[in-house]
């Protein structure tokens, strides 16, 4: 207990951190880089930093109660697919029912881990596994590009009224509702308490498996919600559209100081995370750094985050 | 001071801070060879604290630690193992998959290894040998949750004594509470074992009990707020001195609050029919009524603790009728408890009672945040003022009402856990040993506001862990043996059923 109760101590200047490491990271790629500050490169840099923090937001419900959720850039992919296949004939429905079949997978990835007591470690490796073995089957294993004629339907992700794009707008409602959801409502209120004690919320009366089971079903919505903005943007559905978000992900929560432990976190930590990962992604490809070996560097900076953002060192043991 | 020896082990303005809590304050302590200390104290006077710097839990920020008279300090339980710190814990931390041998020498199975081959034969020969000075009689290949705990406890001491094979100096062995799970006739043992060990080792002695302090301890140093109040010696203290040195006041006949206990009323609020779940307990009828405090004694297996983690909604019954205010139920969860108004105060406050690393006003409102919200949303404002009305009212000590359950001293967290309940407006409130770990003043504390919610109508389930509780606090006893019903008296006041009649009904 004494490297917690030192860790709460630390928080204070800990939890300022991340926000710090963001301005120095833009600082120095701005010095270096002076286009990217302009303000073209930087709404470009919060268009692309959107569909993340979506998979991010969704991930960090669960995280928050002291779960994980790997199935998140499988989902994406299955929500780009079911996209791109039914928009010629649902038009609008197809973003409902993207997201509907996203919750459905929430909720049948949480009554695994719940009711047969699966950890969820497990239970979304596994729920991940068929989501994007569904794909694969569903789209024919091919990319699916979204024909012309429909690509009306995609305005509300790709559009660009009053000069900021929509997708920015959509990420500024996404962090919205999560705020709500985690700062005003009781479900933010009983996952942060089954996070940090889970025995003592439930014997208050707290319906554990319910929650537990809502946070699935949202970081299922979100993700789909981020398949089909990805889709949007690339006017196109694959099986592996997002296949290289989830370290990114979770790195994005890490990073922002959420505990990977539960209990200790919040949507705008999640924020900033997400754009510390953006701004070094567009600043490893300003500094010419290869794309594929961009995930050396996330795996290098989630492992780093975890590190510095606890005082691991009063911990005396790690399963 | 008796002796002129120079001390083993000094702690000079030993000096500790959590945020926000001035923990150990220019705490002076001298440990001789020989010489068994106690160290008493309320709850949070500092003696863990303490105890957790000397076994290199946390390491103190001022003063210094001089070992046979040279400055030093714990970086770790290994270090201070190293240097001839034992510990023998009330939480007992042998591992009971391993064998007694394996226990002993676990981390120092070194000295018996070639190639990184343990030789298993040597080191069971080697740990029969410190079971010996301890007079023992376990076979050190037995596994050791075969051993009762008292047994458990001679082979924490023998391997306490291991350290004497590495450490240079004398040794010095911490018992944290050693008695806390062990008869009258075991902890005769354990003390004729500490006195014949005074030879090879010092001991510093924490206990609550007083008399077993007096017994035990040459001198005693006591505790109050984070400092030393007072160095004894036993010879000359009394039970009714050290506790008046503790709290700053002395005992008094109406202990358990019983000239405010109130006649209780005719509305029955919980009535068990012929209630039984498996082999824990069977044919249990009683009727509670508002305002009435019905003690359960018993020992252990006699399915009192099944029966009240049964109304808590943890174990539902399977045989038999539970009303709540008249209707029939069936506690599946406790969530489904909390709906039929009942509140539980568990044993296990820091792991069931509260959420330790949310505010003392998150873990007030937890059961009855619906009440708090509105489309959905919870009114912050409200919030506030409730969980502070509610600090106010139970006088909870905290820095203010968002600070962390985790930074509060046992009393008042037991006074959070109440206010949560009384928050949500619980009409029966089960109290699982509820003064459990508490020191005397912080008991009375909650022994007071268990009789004003009383007065108020609240009905209580009482279990407790000593029987002299049970009485003074119940308007009815009620004592079970093999998960049956034995016997049932009222405990008025001045008319209260004496320890001796309900034990006959126990054992």
């Amino acid at each position: 207990m004494s490297g917690l109760a030192d860790r709460i101590g630390t928080d204070r200047l800990r939890q300022w951190l991340p926000l710090v490491t963001l301005i120095v990271l833009v600082i120095i790629v701005g010095t270096m880089q002076p286009v990217f500050l302009q303000p073209s490169t930087l709404l470009q840099l919060a268009s692309d930093t959107a569909v993340l923090f979506i998979l991010a937001t969704g991930v960090t419900f669960v995280i928050m109660l002291g779960g994980i959720d790997l199935s998140i850039q499988s989902m994406a992919s299955l929500a780009s697919v079911i996209v791109a296949l039914t928009v010629a004939r649902l038009g609008y429905g197809a973003f409902a029912l993207a997201i509907g079949i996203g919750v459905l997978a929430g909720l049948l990835s949480g009554l695994a881990h719940v009711r047969l007591k699966i950890p969820s470690f497990i239970a979304t490796l596994a729920s991940g596994g068929v989501l994007y073995s569904s794909a694969l089957v569903i789209s024919g294993e091919r990319s699916i590009t979204l024909p012309d004629t429909e690509r009306a339907y995609q305005t509300w992700i790709t559009g660009t009224p009053f000069g900021i794009p929509n997708v920015i707008i959509i990420g500024l409602v996404v962090l919205l509702v999560a705020h709500l959801l985690q700062s005003h409502t009781r479900f933010g209120r009983y996952s942060a308490a089954i996070g940090a004690g889970e025995p003592a919320a439930y014997a208050s009366g707290v319906k554990v498996s319910r929650q537990k089971i809502l946070a699935f079903m949202l970081s299922g919505g979100f993700a789909a919600l981020a398949g089909v903005v990805l889709a949007g943007r690339l006017a196109s559905g694959s099986p592996t559209l997002a296949a290289e978000l989830l370290l990114p992900s979770i790195a994005a929560v890490v990073v922002g100081g959420t505990a990977i432990t539960g209990g200790v976190g919040s949507i705008w930590r999640t924020l900033v995370g997400a754009l510390i990962i953006s701004v070094v992604r567009i600043g490893m490809t300003f500094l010419g750094v290869n794309i594929f070996a961009q995930n050396i560097v996330f795996g290098v900076v989630l492992i780093v985050a975890v590190a510095t953002t606890i005082d691991r060192s009063k911990i005396p043991i790690v399963k | 001071m008796s002796t002129a020896a120079q001390p083993v082990l000094s702690l000079v303005n030993v000096d500790k801070r959590f945020p926000g809590v001035h923990a150990l304050k220019q705490v002076s302590i001298d440990i001789r060879p020989g010489e068994v200390v106690g160290l008493i104290g309320e709850n949070g006077a500092g003696k863990s604290t303490l105890m957790k710097i000397l076994s290199g839990v946390y390491q103190h920020d001022g003063g210094e630690i001089l070992l046979s008279g040279r400055s030093t300090r714990f970086a770790d339980a290994a270090d201070a193992n190293s240097q001839g710190i034992g510990m023998v814990f009330q939480e007992q931390s042998l591992l009971t998959n391993l064998t007694v041998g394996e226990n002993i020498y676990l981390g120092n199975e070194t000295q018996f290894t070639r190639l990184g081959i343990v030789n298993w034969r040597a080191l069971y020969a080697a740990a029969a040998r410190q079971l010996a000075k301890v007079k023992v009689d376990v076979d050190p290949r037995m596994r050791a949750d075969d051993l009762d705990f008292a047994a458990r406890q001679m082979v924490e001491l023998a391997k306490a004594l291991t350290l004497e094979e590495n450490a240079g100096g004398h040794l010095v062995i911490l018992l944290d509470e050693p008695t806390s799970v062990l008869e009258r006739a075991e902890i005769d043992i354990l003390f004729a074992r500490v006195r014949a060990l005074k030879e090879r080792a010092s001991f510093i002695f924490v206990s609550h009990r007083l008399d077993e302090v007096l017994e035990l301890s040459d001198r005693i140093y006591v505790m109050k707020d984070g400092a030393v109040v007072a160095d004894l010696k036993a010879s000359e203290a009394d039970v009714t001195q050290l506790h008046h040195l503790m709290v700053g006041r002395s005992l008094q006949a109406e202990y358990y609050r019983e000239p405010q206990q109130r006649p209780f009323r005719e509305e029955v609020v919980l009535e068990a029919d012929g209630l039984s779940l498996g082999p824990a307990y069977r044919n249990v009828s009683f009727k509670l009524h508002a305002g009435e405090i019905l003690g359960i004694a018993g020992v252990i297996g006699s399915g009192r603790e099944e029966l009240t983690r049964t109304l808590a909604g943890f174990a539902p019954h399977d045989g038999g009728r539970l009303l709540l205010g008249g209707r029939e139920a069936r506690l599946n969860s406790p969530a489904e408890a909390v709906d039929g108004g009942v509140g539980y105060i568990p044993r296990e406050r820091r792991v069931e009672g509260l959420v330790l690393f949310l505010s003392v006003a998150a873990n007030i409102t937890l059961p009855d945040l619906e009440n708090l919200s509105s489309y959905g949303l919870i009114n912050g404002a409200a919030e506030r003022r409730l969980a502070g009305g509610w600090v106010d009212r139970l006088k909870v000590r905290t820095p203010g009402i968002n600070a962390l359950c985790l930074n509060l001293s046992g009393g008042n967290q037991q006074k959070v856990v109440l206010a949560k309940w009384l928050n949500a407006r619980a009409r029966i409130l089960v109290l699982d040993h509820p003064t459990r770990g508490l020191d005397v003043g912080a008991k009375e504390e909650v022994y007071d506001l268990v009789r004003q919610v009383t007065a108020e109508g609240v009905a209580v389930i009482l279990t407790s862990d000593t029987l002299e509780e049970t009485i003074g606090l119940s308007h009815t006893v009620l004592v079970m043996r093999d998960g049956g019903i034995t016997h049932r008296t009222a405990a008025n006041p001045g008319e209260k059923p004496r320890q001796v009649d309900l034990i006959g009904h126990m054992v």
